[in-house]
């Protein structure tokens, strides 16, 4: 994939979530302050290592915070 | 190598066990404004090519809410003992091995704008892996958008089991940065996207990993056997070797979702690499609540990549030692389909005003892969499992 093209996907990517998005307070946001609702990767660390090499692929994982209601 | 397993063991059961006194301790005292975490878990892994892992690891972290810093730590030892076809193809003695890998990492974000660093160092008796990276993040639309831009950068040596890397090693270098979004789509949904590519420079080939020659003509069967194998194959022995750079490409989707009493994650990711290896992941999992101290659900994991683009099954060599530059004999380069079914349980145990001082956890994984252009075997069965428990002082 050339970076051109990779370029293109991620602006489209972020324009259609940006138009999906909908402003919720925060008061509004128990559902998303509960603990299974983070944005970071819940793969324990023996389950990575054997998908590191068991998959020829990497990335993707994502541990930006914000957004569930926590801090 | 049992008595270390044992050894092993034995320190990741004292420290759950420790762990779990000092959740007991902390349930008598009044809760403070820090929140301070350990954990301890021990997993294992087996495969049905003879390879088996046991993983003890032990971490902490230390965070203020209020102050919006958190501090983590882990240390984890991987003890291997393998002894694959591929090991048994080269007439070779089974393998054993013991890693230890140290991380830290920490994250101050007192406001909307949030920076984060980590390292990470791998030992390991013939490789070593020393990783830095930082990242910043940005809250914008009263938290309904997060954007992320991480950098980090790992440097790598590899050498050859006994023999000193001041007499044999390889330098790899890799450069990854990091771009993504998460978006709160309704009160129940959040949805992150992350970009994700990578540069490795260096050679990755494996100094023990053998490539089996075949004169030209030769028909070798997919999942040939060892003995098939040494039959058909010339007397030369050829070293794997990888192109000495590659970049590589990733795009994920996240979306999670609360319903009243579970929790549903999705991702997708998208792979591409300069080596022509594409591959898609797709993951999901479904933690129900059955109560307020049990949690458990299913995982379901299918991942499928297609060869890179010098992958053979069999490498033909022609007169006069004529083989093809590029070569390898590392399956997790060449076709293959993933499937993992597993699931998760979470029991907290802790007392009645603090029940998730001490969570005790279970996870099992069952992967069966198929190689669809191998040889030596056409698939494998594996198991990860792994026993934690997390304390809240």
């Amino acid at each position: 994939m050339s970076s051109h093209t990779l370029s293109l996907v991620l602006a489209a990517s972020l324009a259609a979530s940006v138009a999906g998005c909908v402003s919720v307070a925060p008061w509004e946001r128990g559902r998303l302050a509960h603990p299974t609702m983070t944005t970071s990767d819940p793969t324990g660390p023996a389950e990575a290592h054997a998908r590191a090499i068991q998959e020829g692929a990497t990335g993707g994982g994502f541990e930006a915070g914000g957004g569930c209601g926590c801090n | 190598m049992w008595l270390q397993l044992r050894t092993v063991g034995r320190v990741a059961v004292l420290a759950t066990i420790l762990g779990a006194a000092g959740s007991a301790r902390a349930q008598e005292t009044s809760p403070s404004a820090l929140d301070v975490r350990a954990s301890s878990a021990i997993a294992g892994y087996a495969d049905t090519d003879h390879v088996y892992v046991l993983s003890p690891t032990v971490g902490g972290s230390v965070a203020d809410p209020a102050g919006g810093w958190r501090l983590d730590g882990r240390y984890l030892v991987d003890v291997v003992s393998a002894a694959s076809v591929d090991i048994v193809s080269t007439a070779s003695r089974r393998w054993e091995e013991v890693r230890h890998v140290g991380s830290v990492g920490g994250l101050y974000k007192p406001g909307t704008f949030g920076i984060g660093a980590s390292a990470d160092v791998s030992i390991e008796p013939d490789y070593q892996s020393y990783t830095f990276g930082g990242s910043v993040q940005q809250d914008l639309f009263t938290k309904n958008v997060t954007l992320l831009l991480g950098y980090e950068h790992a440097h790598d040596i590899a050498g050859r089991s006994s023999t000193p890397f001041s007499v044999f090693s390889r330098t790899i270098d890799h450069d990854a940065v990091k771009g993504g979004l998460t978006l709160v789509l309704d009160r129940s949904t959040i949805f992150s996207a992350v970009a994700d590519v990578q540069f490795e420079n260096g050679d990755t080939s494996k100094p023990y990993r053998y490539v089996p020659m075949f004169a030209p003509g030769i028909a070798v069967p997919r999942g040939a056997s060892v003995d098939v194998v040494d039959q058909l194959r010339t007397s030369a022995r050829v070293l794997e070797q990888l192109p000495t750079s590659r970049n590589r490409y990733s795009l994920a989707g996240h979306v999670a979702h609360r319903f009243d009493h579970a929790t549903l994650r999705l991702s997708e990711r998208l792979y591409t690499d300069s080596w022509g290896l594409h591959a898609s992941s797709t993951d999901a999992r479904l933690i129900m609540d059955f109560g307020d101290r049990v949690e458990a659900g299913p995982h379901l994991r299918f991942h499928a990549q297609s060869p890179v683009v010098f992958w053979e099954r069999a490498y033909t060599m022609q007169p006069a030692f004529d083989f093809p530059a590029l070569r390898t004999g590392d399956r997790e380069l060449g076709p293959l389909l993933n499937l993992t079914a597993g699931g998760m349980l979470r029991v907290a145990v802790g007392s009645a005003q603090h029940p998730r001082s001490l969570v005790l956890g279970f996870d099992l994984n069952v992967t069966e892969t198929r190689y669809l252009d191998d040889l030596f075997i056409t698939h494998r069965l594996s198991a990860v499992g792994a026993f934690s428990a997390d304390v809240e002082f």
